[in-house]
């Protein structure tokens, strides 16, 4: 039998990546969508060719056999969603950043246990091939110790509820701070114990919320790193962003740009100039483990406990650069 | 004619030697090195004498004296000649201290002879048309300025670039390029913060910098010299109308292959832009203009000066540890 998933909302537009990799995995089928914008989700359910449910309570009806769920609803209601999903005893992968503040993502993560569910948090990043190959590089001793790391996960504003931070709980920070930093976690095996921020509402001066921020992070075993966290890409730029890093290691250096691969493509109709991806789809190896941990009963790779460290940072940032000092991590 | 006299006879003498002699209006005539067969080999390919004391750096039939040595000679250098009448051109950093800086400045202005410190990068074409743009309003207000600037570690004579009291590693010698573009750009740092890897050298130095300017523009700065390949550099500097992005790995007007002369070498692929004019030869002519005309140099000591203050901010951040330094 097929591994049942279903998608909590498409607020967020990695919903309709992680619908479409569903759709392309052989076992694996999209049994249901709830969403509480009814409209978004009846026409996501019409495209994906599934039911949508008006409620969490009848998504997770013992029926539909939900087995996994997805939550990509906006940050600050991920917890709703999680513990519904728990309630019912479903498996969740959750969008990152786990949540928007620590208490809720320490209840999030301790609901999932109490319901006996995994809670899988969403860095596909992970699941790129150089990502992989470089994890083993490091591992393998091959740079040496890593003493340095320089990142980026640079975009454009993706514009709708990312700007409110009463959705979002921040603008680019918390938007673009976990992915870089749980690769440098899993690189490191170490957590970041301070951070330090500039952040500021730069290229866009109306916004509610910040759309520039570079941290320099410590790492408990001395490694220093910076990340630039910035919706620094303008509207024409030719690809939606970035995910870079660049090691030192006493012993080599390397660098990855994860996201690069591209045919450069004009188009003489519009006038536009855009980078046409080719690389492998990170989204859809993230489902097909997540579906796979569900179907077992593995354990997920990434678990909410990672989701949680990651989403540190980018708050101890914003405490960093409210006062223009560094801030210690973990936060109290 | 300018008279000129080198002092430092190693890698920015040699070429500053070989632009001087090839300016019309100016003429090598002495070159000085503690190290005399060096001094010799260089006056040798560009027609001057050895100096033999170092006092003759200072006498009468020289007009212009440009410091090559070592950055914590560069005061000592600079004082003397300008106490002497001359004009310097000194190779960045200025100096290794503030104190030395103030009082190099002191020196020159109570000579009155013209003195200008080479940060080179303003003739970088890249650089001053990126900068142009900026000025023009081309990308609008600027958030987020990033730099780059990557090399292996260098040597120098004896070793001292190794020596981070006396280069000052990296950042004081390398990314001070960068600090001084910046300023130069975008105006007064507020303060700065900065992580590293200065604990490893000799074997590599490496750092990474976060300034915030009094304009509100943020810089992140990347200084290497950790690297196993050719130097590069690369900017990218976004603004609320647009983004400049500059990377020098892929800016190469000519690449020229070299088949192995014998079997079991290993040819080589020498990538390059070649100018008609260099920037540095562009520095020197400008500087020989400065002191023909008397008009005032385009780096000001003082705009060099807060350059290395710039610098040993950052140096202090990472030595420290976590501590922001505020700029005055």
């Amino acid at each position: 039998m097929a591994t049942r998933l279903s998608i909590m909302s498409f607020a967020h537009l990695h919903a309709d990546f992680y619908a479409g990799a569903i759709a392309a995995l052989p076992d694996v089928e999209l049994a249901g969508v709830w969403d509480d914008n009814p409209q978004r989700g009846k026409d996501a359910a019409a495209k994906y060719g599934t039911e949508f449910f008006s409620t969490p309570e009848e998504l997770f009806a013992p029926e539909n056999e939900i087995q996994g769920t997805i939550v990509t609803s906006e940050n600050v209601k991920h917890k709703r969603d999680v513990l519904a999903a728990c309630e019912a005893g479903v498996h969740i992968l959750c969008e990152k950043p786990i949540s928007t503040n620590v208490v809720d993502a320490r209840v999030m993560i301790a609901e999932a246990e109490r319901a006996g569910v995994q809670l899988m948090i969403a860095f596909p990043c992970r699941y790129t091939a150089a990502f992989g190959q470089l994890l083993r590089a490091v591992r393998n001793g091959e740079l040496g110790e890593i003493i340095a790391i320089k990142g980026t996960n640079r975009g454009q504003n993706p514009g709708g509820w990312f700007d409110d931070p009463s959705l979002a709980g921040g603008g680019s920070v918390i938007d673009h701070t976990v992915h870089v930093v749980d690769l440098m976690r899993v690189l490191l095996d170490q957590e970041v114990i301070k951070v330090y921020a500039e952040i500021d509402t730069a290229f866009n001066p109306a916004l509610p919320c910040d759309d520039a921020g570079i941290l320099t992070m410590n790492f408990e075993g001395g490694c220093v790193a910076t990340l630039d966290a910035s919706w620094s890409r303008p509207g024409n730029y030719p690809i939606w962003g970035d995910v870079t890093m660049e090691l030192i290691g006493t012993k080599g250096n390397a660098s990855v740009d994860l996201f690069v691969e591209h045919v450069d493509t004009w188009r003489s109709g519009d006038g536009s100039y855009l980078w046409e991806p080719y690389g492998d789809d990170a989204n859809a190896a993230l489902i097909a483990e997540f579906a796979e941990c569900v179907a077992t009963g593995a354990p997920v790779p990434i678990t909410g406990y990672d989701g949680l460290k990651a989403m540190e940072v980018a708050l101890g940032a914003y405490r960093a650069a409210e006062t223009s000092e560094p801030n210690d991590l973990p936060l109290p | 004619m300018l008279s000129v006299a080198i002092c430092g006879a190693g890698g920015l003498g040699t070429r500053h030697a070989q632009n001087f002699r090839d300016i019309p209006e100016a003429q090598v005539t002495l070159v000085y090195d503690v190290v005399e067969e060096a001094a010799a080999a260089l006056a040798g390919k560009v027609g001057a004498r050895v100096a033999s004391r170092e006092s003759d750096l200072f006498g009468d039939e020289v007009d212009v004296v440009v410091v090559t040595t070592p950055t914590p000679q560069h005061a000592y250098f600079t004082i003397k000649a300008a106490q002497a009448g001359k004009h310097v051109l000194c190779e960045k950093p200025m100096c290794r201290t503030l104190e030395q800086g103030e009082e190099m400045l002191e020196a020159v202005r109570a000579a009155g002879v013209t003195f200008m410190v080479g940060h080179v990068v303003r003739w970088f074409r890249q650089y001053a048309r990126a900068r142009d743009l900026i000025q023009a309003g081309e990308i609008g207000e600027v958030g987020v300025a990033r730099t780059s600037r990557i090399n292996t570690m260098p040597s120098g004579r004896g070793g001292w670039f190794r020596d981070y009291a006396l280069s000052g590693g990296v950042t004081l010698d390398m990314t001070i390029h960068d600090f001084d573009w910046l300023l130069w750009t975008f105006g007064p740092a507020e303060r700065v913060y900065s992580v590293g890897a200065q604990r490893l050298m000799p074997e590599l130095d490496y750092a990474l910098t976060t300034i915030r300017f009094e304009s509100g523009a943020i810089a992140h700065v990347e200084g290497s010299w950790a690297d196993t390949g050719a130097f590069r550099t690369c900017f990218d500097i976004a603004g609320t109308g647009g983004l400049l992005r500059h990377d020098s790995t892929r800016m190469s007007t000519l690449t020229l292959q070299r088949r192995a002369a014998e079997e079991g070498r290993v040819g080589v692929q020498v990538p390059s832009s070649p100018a008609f004019r260099s920037p540095y030869m562009m520095e020197d002519e400008h500087f020989v203009q400065c002191v023909l005309t008397g008009e005032e140099p385009a780096i000001s000591g003082d705009e060099a000066l807060d350059a290395v203050e710039l610098a040993l901010a950052a140096m202090q951040s990472n030595e420290a540890a976590g501590e922001v330094v505020e700029l005055s």
